[in-house]
């Protein structure tokens, strides 16, 4: 899959390294323009006729064209280490979408998703452990779905998996489930947010809080509206600055039972699991405020960000693979499954709560 | 069992480092003018 394909090419020179990432940043860019003019053309179409239709954002025509390859054809060898950089541009995509928040904006909207993810963190680890009793689990798979689930999908889970010398294949068990969940998420999300007449910011918080993986998440929000994406990023930022903090958790409790090697400096081990791209959003975000960019130049950073982020839904599509996903032990699907429903129903009423006293 | 192989935690923050880099690099170019205006 795409993070084999990066590493088959760590021994090239790095030209060839970058050579071999074009085809597939071609098809990203291809299948997310394609998506992009299939929505124009729609409401071209629908408005000409005086038809009412809702407008279907590219984010989805990009994940169905990008889901219907993978799934038809498949994607051809030659795509796969370009189509695995879809991650990069994610992580680009966020810095930059922090030209659109004021410092304030962030601490507001920050500070109230942190104190969610600290309940909700709380609630769902204690809650998928129980499952993972009931269902019979390894208890380091169960930790590691537990880490996917709650904090930031398969970046926590590879982040972890070294930390608690976990098995290859209870990593690819627990990455296979988190991919299929937030596979579903983004079908799923969008219409409960619709059928509940969520806010934007209601429903982007709740998207962040609870879609595992940052693409996922991102897309989910982005297929709510524009400003809802927005916030759904800011939450699961604030969500994957956490990583560090629950690794070491684990790290932690695995060495106390001789399970894994000791963590001689927690603040070191802090700072190597924290995500940069969380500073390199802040310090846009800084620098926006402060007022070094004028108006035209933040619509012109708006845009970059979300050319980036074209490429990402592309690539969300493209490196599902439906029939993988199904080979999979039922065991963790459903008890990841199970936990992220607890997790949506949690993280809804908590945002419901937020909503009503912190006033969004 | 999935095809899917959990990678060194090393390049997830080169691929932090190399995101934030480019970003960065875009926000000058928008910066200073040399690049002109980005259309959606």
């Amino acid at each position: 899959m795409a993070t084999a394909a990066i590493s088959s090419v760590g021994s090239e020179t790095p030209v060839r390294r970058i050579v071999a990432l074009i085809p597939g940043l071609l098809l990203l860019a291809a299948v997310g323009y394609a998506g992009k003019i299939i929505e124009h053309s729609i409401a071209v179409y629908t408005k000409a006729n005086h038809i009412t239709f809702p407008n279907i954002e590219y984010v989805l025509w990009a994940i169905v064209i990008g889901l219907m390859i993978a799934n038809t054809t498949g994607v051809p060898r030659i795509f796969e280490a370009g189509v695995a950089t879809y991650e990069f541009w994610l992580k680009a995509g966020i810095v930059l979408l922090g030209s659109r928040f004021l410092l304030g904006d962030v601490w507001h909207l920050g500070g109230i998703s942190l104190i969610l993810v600290a309940v909700a963190l709380t609630l769902s680890l204690s809650f998928m452990h129980l499952l993972g009793r009931a269902f019979k689990l390894k208890p380091k798979l169960t930790s590691l779905l537990a880490i996917g689930s709650a904090i930031c999908g398969v970046s926590a889970i590879i982040a972890a998996k070294p930390s608690i010398d976990a098995d290859d294949e209870d990593a690819s068990y627990a990455i296979a489930a988190i991919l299929a969940l937030g596979a579903i998420s983004l079908f799923t999300f969008p219409l409960i947010g619709h059928s509940l007449h969520l806010s934007d910011k209601a429903y982007g918080l709740w998207t962040g809080l609870a879609v595992d993986n940052t693409a996922e998440a991102t897309a989910a929000g982005a297929l709510y509206s524009d400003a809802a994406g927005k916030v759904a990023v800011l939450a699961k930022t604030t969500r994957n600055a956490l990583i560090g903090f629950v690794v070491l958790g684990y790290a932690i409790y695995w060495s106390s039972r001789g399970q894994a090697q000791a963590v001689s400096n927690k603040a070191a081990f802090l700072w190597k699991k924290f995500p940069r791209f969380v500073l390199g959003f802040l310090l846009i975000s800084l620098l926006a405020t402060v007022g070094v960019f004028s108006k035209p130049q933040l619509t012109s950073l708006a845009n970059l960000s979300r050319w980036a982020f074209l490429l990402t839904f592309a690539g969300v599509g493209l490196r599902t693979n439906l029939r993988e996903l199904g080979k999979q032990g039922w065991k963790p699907f459903a008890v990841g499954a199970i936990g992220e429903v607890f997790i949506a129903l949690l993280t809804l009423g908590l945002v419901y709560g937020a909503d009503r006293f912190l006033h969004l | 069992m999935p095809e899917i192989i959990p990678t060194a935690p090393r390049r997830g923050l080169s691929l932090d480092l190399y995101a934030v880099g480019l970003a960065l690099i875009l926000a000058l170019l928008v910066r200073f003018n040399i690049i002109p205006p980005v259309q959606w």
